[in-house]
């Protein structure tokens, strides 16, 4: 292991540090994203083999049961009806939709911060993530 | 009767998938290659999953460990939230070609072409496991403009050395491409890529170990939520096997984070990454069609 002598690292006058409320704030978010996704995941995986009684390893690997069920409509509408399938698909939603409120919350304390450019770099992530979801994943289905 | 027999038959498939995964997740975090190198070929070897289907779980599978044990290296002010959002610019793109492709192979029935190609990329990472710098705090080097008009710099309290370590990115240029590069294979395979991602944090920004370590992991899941998406809306995330998976991985993950202090980490990866390479080579062999 090597230890050099220590060393100054600063950044321009410009630019302030994240304050620490905003790495409280996303650890919240990375542990009540993955806790929420996971416990409707869990509950309605185990809803899914209860109510389904036919229904193989085959069979699930075979077709895929939230196709219907990809698209808001669809999901709303399947959430209202309390179809377990609706609520296997709202866990997927929920987990990826995770990393996506971290990344709205940089962009809510780099523009709290004044700091132009990061704010524009997060738009952008987050704007990219939203086109992958929204336009991509539907273009190619 | 044959009710019962099939609720026995998607019981015991879910409890298989979670026990897999718990043993996934183990050798993924003791390798720190991560869950879905095991996972993804083991989908498709003992159960006989889709190769499209076994990405998307992979996905699933990034997302729910880079969560759990992102969380405690964000709290801990490890992860480096500036310069790992800086990178994302690169990573997330690049997942999105990646996991584009991936369908496009998949709708071309080029399934056999994806598998050869996922066990190629499993070999390629194994070495880089093995050659990360093992500096705790490299010497400083200059920033290049860029890093410096965007304060690319930071600090942590090392509790280890007991001192505060101020650290400053070096080199972005290339550090964004290596970062896209990693984006199209972990968009691609499903994979987090941390391997490259790491190399790039470590080699090109010159960040000390546990920063490239803990930003890697933070950029892993959005990253992975860029093809996840992509995948989910196309509908290759099944969440039958992808919720199994996803618990047990993240579960194999946290046991393996509490039992590797107490292990020599480079003996643990020779141990473990023959597995690996055998797994890569049974999915090249399937790829080509043999047994």
């Amino acid at each position: 292991m090597t230890i050099p002598e220590p060393r100054e690292a600063t950044a321009p006058p410009s630019v302030k540090p994240l304050p620490p409320e905003a790495y409280v704030r996303m650890t919240l978010v990375l542990r009540v994203g993955l806790g929420l996704s996971l416990a409707i995941l869990i509950g309605s995986l185990g809803a899914y083999i209860m109510t389904h009684p036919g229904a193989t390893s085959g069979s699930v690997l075979s077709a895929n049961p939230i196709l219907g069920y990809l698209s808001f409509p669809g999901l709303g509408s399947g959430l209202a009806s309390g179809s377990v399938e609706a609520f296997l698909t709202l866990g997927l939603v929920v987990l990826v939709a995770t990393p996506l409120v971290r990344v709205l919350s940089g962009f809510y304390y780099f523009r709290q911060g004044g700091e132009r450019t990061m704010t524009a770099i997060t738009l952008a992530v987050l704007g990219m993530l939203l086109f992958g979801l929204l336009v991509i994943g539907p273009w190619v289905r | 009767m044959a009710r019962l027999s099939s609720l026995v038959d998607l019981a015991v498939f879910v409890m298989l998938l979670v026990l897999v995964a718990i043993a996934a997740g183990l050798v993924g975090s003791l390798t720190g290659l991560g869950g879905g190198v095991v996972v993804i070929p083991l989908l498709v070897i003992l159960f006989g999953a889709s190769v499209p289907i076994a990405i998307g779980t992979g996905f699933v599978t990034i997302l729910a460990t880079s969560s759990a044990t992102g969380a405690a290296y964000v709290r801990d002010r490890l992860s480096d939230l500036r310069i790992g959002m800086f990178l994302e610019i690169a990573t997330v793109p690049g997942a999105l070609i990646g996991a584009t492709a991936t369908v496009f192979l998949t709708h071309a029935n080029l399934e056999s072409a994806l598998l050869i190609a996922l066990g190629v990329v499993l070999l390629a990472i194994i070495p880089g496991s093995l050659a990360r710098r093992h500096i705790e705090l490299p010497p400083p080097l200059p920033s290049d403009a860029r890093a410096q008009r965007l304060g690319l710099t930071g600090e942590y309290h090392d509790n280890a050395l007991g001192q505060d370590v101020p650290y400053q990115a070096a080199e972005t240029s290339p550090a964004l491409g290596v970062m896209f590069g990693a984006g199209v294979v972990s968009g691609m395979f499903g994979i987090g890529g941390g391997v490259f991602k790491v190399l790039a944090l470590e080699r090109f920004l010159n960040l000390p170990m546990k920063v490239a370590t803990a930003t890697s992991n933070f950029m892993i899941g959005v990253t992975a939520a860029a093809g996840a998406g992509v995948m989910l809306a196309a509908g290759y995330v099944n969440p039958v096997v992808a919720a199994p998976v996803a618990v047990g991985t993240a579960f194999g993950a946290y046991l393996g984070s509490r039992l590797l202090p107490g292990l020599q980490n480079r003996t643990v990866r020779l141990l473990f990454l023959p597995v690996i390479a055998a797994l890569a080579i049974e999915v090249i062999l399937r790829g080509f069609g043999l047994p």
